[in-house]
């Protein structure tokens, strides 16, 4: 990183337009922060000034156009003592781990799968990436179609091979994990592709060193590829909480959080948008704020030791 | 055996993955009274649907709609962070924190930005307009932006600046003559990614758009009525709207695992 930056005295002063403001602007002290301004007011505009609104407001009691009163720590009292809560951030504990540890397995028994070189690979491979950039709410709302009790194809596919039919999403015990499946549906190329690209970086003179030791392919795995995946096995899993912990729009094209299926963004939502308790969403906001840096954090640290391992 | 085995789990991953897509468009194509039979496989296709779209809902303003916020919040995203990640990567500015603080905001729950710009939007009369919901794009694609671009700056061999300022240029002219005919294509591939984020973004639009500004993601939303929900209208709508998105993953290939991992995986 140091070798980018340059000397200031090899900088030359534009001896055409060599105007003194010009000119200072273009040593690199000046310049280097002219190009950032637009990025810091908008990060004070649209990143300081919310959070320090909701941190403030989850101190108060403020319901739309009753003045705000301060209530010291009570909303997160009542968030703690409210088991709406608890169990809204149990499923969405349950849904983050379920779907990355699926999304992983398979992913990673697919990508190893696809390792290879093989007829027409490159447009299966395009076909695979097609779920990934789809409209969430478009897809979620069409597997809500799908998945109809009645008219659904899925179930009339279980129809014809003799198997009774599923109520999906009307039952409390399926709906969470329907709405799962969807997630996982939409995000294991995700997790595919970016392990594939590993697997293709792996360098094979360890590979055949073992080969020759007649090792075998369990042992490989676990003992060099594993290893090896490590870094890009955090980063699935760094990128998946964060986006996990929002999930709105699936529960919004499905359920739309009945059948127990609220998730902690849909609480935030209903009890800031629906009830209009601003301090007490503002609370919650900051409660899944905090709990999202402490994972990343942590998920973050780990990835850099790990990738100062690969090295 | 071993190859019948392999194309077998190929075939049955790409049954996986594509059918509903195309179970989409077959829907699409369906007539009121098929959308309810799923047994009946062959049917009379017909543009029933589409043609219901055109002349009774507003989708076709929606779709343009959701064109302008796109559009409007990526030149915006690409003016505001081109110049700063290129700082950020040639400069080390702000030491690596200031990157940090910058990517973390995609960290943040919409919701805690949603509710602070809700009220600020109702005070300024911003809620339902064009406007209002470009900012609120443009919030949530800065960060994404600017990390992305910045690992294409790093690309760019800082001894072409070198050679060009030996020639005499000055900064100005390096940035425009220089650095940003090679960032090209990898701000064209940003401004892709951000443009499908945009067009893909339900949560803000349906929070801060009732009538005017309303983009496709919420006409989607609206076909589930309080009496009925019309599949086969909707699945047409889908059909239309998906496709930008298809197309994308289809020619992005190459780009996709990039821009998901925020340029830390390059696939």
């Amino acid at each position: 990183m140091a070798e980018t930056v340059l000397p200031e005295k090899t900088l030359p002063v534009s001896k055409k337009r060599g105007s003194k403001i010009r000119a200072k602007l273009e040593t690199e002290a000046y310049f280097k922060w002219l190009l950032i301004i637009p990025l810091l007011l908008a990060l004070v505009v649209f990143m300081l000034y919310p959070t320090f609104y909701c941190i403030f407001m989850g101190f108060t009691d403020y319901i739309l156009r009753d003045a705000p009163n301060f209530v010291g720590f009570d909303n997160y009292r009542k968030i703690l003592h409210d088991s709406v809560f608890w169990s809204a951030a149990g499923r969405t504990s349950l849904m983050v781990v379920t779907c990355i540890i699926v999304e992983i397995t398979l992913g990673m028994s697919i990508a190893i799968l696809l390792n290879r070189e093989f007829k027409g690979q490159n447009v299966i491979r395009g076909l695979c990436f097609l779920p990934l950039l789809i409209m969430p709410l478009a897809m979620s709302m069409f597997w809500n179609y799908m998945l109809h009790a009645q008219f659904g194809i899925v179930n009339q596919i279980l129809d014809w091979f003799g198997f009774d039919k599923i109520l999906f999403f009307g039952k409390a015990k399926y709906a969470l994990y329907t709405i799962m499946a969807i997630e996982i549906w939409r995000w294991l190329p995700f997790s595919i592709f970016v392990l594939l690209a590993g697997l293709k970086g792996l360098p094979k003179d360890q590979f055949e060193a073992a080969n020759v030791d007649g090792a075998s392919a369990w042992y490989k795995f676990r003992t060099l590829t594993l290893p090896m995946l490590k870094p890009l096995i955090i980063i699935i899993i760094l990128l998946r909480t964060m986006w996990l912990i929002r999930t709105f729009d699936p529960l919004y094209g499905t359920t739309r959080a009945g059948n127990s299926t609220e998730l902690l963004d849909w609480m935030v939502y209903r009890v800031s948008f629906v009830f209009f308790d601003i301090g007490q969403g503002s609370a919650l906001a900051i409660f899944s704020l905090f709990v999202t840096i402490i994972i990343c954090a942590i998920l973050y640290r780990s990835l850099i030791k790990a990738m100062d391992q690969g090295h | 055996m071993k190859r019948v085995l392999f194309w077998l789990a190929i075939v049955i991953m790409l049954i996986m993955f594509v059918f509903p897509i195309l179970w989409v468009y077959i829907t699409s194509f369906k007539s009121p009274d098929d959308i309810f039979q799923a047994d009946k496989i062959f049917f009379v296709p017909t543009f029933f649907n589409y043609q219901f779209l055109v002349e009774t809902r507003p989708s076709l303003g929606q779709l343009w709609n959701s064109a302008i916020l796109a559009v409007c919040s990526t030149v915006l995203v690409m003016i505001v962070a081109m110049p700063a990640a290129y700082s950020f990567a040639r400069f080390n500015t702000g030491k690596g924190h200031l990157l940090f603080v910058t990517i973390s905001t995609r960290m943040f729950p919409g919701v805690v930005a949603a509710l602070p710009f809700f009220l600020v939007f109702r005070s300024l009369g911003l809620l339902d307009t064009h406007f209002g919901v470009i900012l609120l794009y443009f919030y949530f694609n800065m960060s994404f932006a600017t990390f992305l671009l910045y690992g294409f700056f790093k690309e760019i061999p800082v001894e072409l600046e070198h050679a060009a300022m030996v020639d005499g240029y000055d900064r100005f002219s390096i940035l425009g003559k220089v650095v940003f005919p090679l960032i090209k294509p990898g701000a064209a591939i940003t401004a892709v990614f951000c443009l499908i984020w945009s067009w893909n973004e339900f949560f803000y639009a349906f929070l801060f758009t009732r009538r005017v500004a309303v983009p496709v993601s919420v006409g989607l939303s609206n076909f589930w009525g309080a009496l009925q929900v019309q599949w086969g209208p909707m699945a047409a709508l889908m059909g239309i709207a998906i496709l930008p998105t298809l197309a994308a993953a289809w020619f992005m290939q190459r780009y996709i695992v990039r821009g998901l991992t925020f340029g830390a995986v390059k696939g």
